[in-house]
């Protein structure tokens, strides 16, 4: 173990849902993974993440636009 | 050795934001798009290597057309350098099969009727823009080593999933660091530069109409992205 590193224990399953997730993603190893998501949830300053939730009309209004960018026919 | 770390869609208040201080170095801003009617990604790097505004040219082919332009080596100012290597860049050599496919899984997302089918294709769009993304930081990082005079990377990856994942903070997140940490192993002067940003649209993301721009060594002050085709050259003589 690196100097400054220590070890915790998640179950098994979580593991294997984590190796799924990082697959095709630039995460190397479950440990980044797993240290990236406590950093966000851990936040000393308690600054709170905004995640967006698909809307239709987002949906609508990007996809006009990527036309108009010339991504979608 | 000249770098320039060309970044597709990095956006200025993102970089600030997640505090990437090697995309940041010393002195950075926004780059100056308002002459072109709409910030396409095929316009902007074309006029960017050529140093004119190519809008009224490419959009003239049409928006199937467009992306298939291949500008001549001796339109550009890579012709000023001896040895350059270009790495993917809409309008000279960027990969045609791997942008095609990309905007292919694009159309099929929209055209997905339902949510289990619209995350299906996310998946393997995000998929197909990360495995791209890590072969061009691979090809990258070897011509950092090369013998060249002048390097261009070009990376895809903040735009294309950002247009379907802008609103997904953990993953923009992500993406940045990786970029950050790209710069970061850049040992010569580097430019960092966009075409343009990045704006929400709940979490999908649209083009912002200004781009980004970074020096390790001068401040280049509110520049149209038509004006490094004529001061790139110069630049090339700095020393860290």
């Amino acid at each position: 173990m690196s100097e400054g590193y220590g070890t915790i224990k998640i179950p098994k399953e979580l593991l294997g849902k984590i190796e799924e997730r990082i697959q095709g993603t630039e995460f190397k190893s479950v440990d980044e993974y797993t240290t990236f998501v406590l950093e966000e949830v851990v936040k000393e300053d308690g600054e709170e993440e905004i995640e967006e939730v698909f809307s239709e009309e987002d949906e609508k209004k990007v996809k006009e636009r990527l036309r108009a960018l010339g991504y979608l026919d | 050795m000249l770098i320039i770390f060309a970044i597709d869609a990095l956006e200025y208040t993102l970089v600030e934001e997640f505090n990437c201080n090697n995309l940041k170095q010393k002195f950075y801003g926004k780059t100056n798009i308002r002459e072109f009617s709409e910030p396409k990604t095929m316009v902007l790097w074309s006029s960017f290597m050529t140093g004119k505004n190519m809008e009224k040219e490419i959009v003239a082919k049409g928006d199937r057309e467009m992306w298939n332009t291949r500008l001549d080596f001796n339109d550009t100012f890579f012709k000023q350098f001896k040895n350059p290597k270009i790495i993917d860049l809409p309008g000279f050599n960027y990969i045609k099969e791997q942008h095609e496919m990309e905007r292919k899984l694009l159309k099929e997302y929209f055209d997905a009727k339902d949510e289990e089918g619209k995350k299906k294709v996310r998946t393997a769009y995000n998929n197909l823009s990360f495995e791209h993304h890590r072969k061009i930081k691979q090809e990258f990082s070897e011509a950092l080593k090369g013998d060249y005079d002048f390097v261009l990377g070009y990376f895809s990856v903040a735009d294309v999933i950002g247009h379907l994942n802008f609103g997904n903070r953990t993953m923009m997140k992500m993406i940045y660091r990786d970029l950050d940490e790209i710069a970061g192993t850049i040992k010569e002067p580097y430019i960092v530069l966009s075409d343009h940003g990045m704006e929400a649209v709940g979490i999908f993301g649209d083009h912002s109409n200004y781009g980004f721009w970074s020096t390790g060594f001068k401040d280049l002050g509110s520049p149209r992205i038509t004006d490094f085709a004529g001061m790139i050259k110069g630049l090339s003589d700095v020393k860290l």
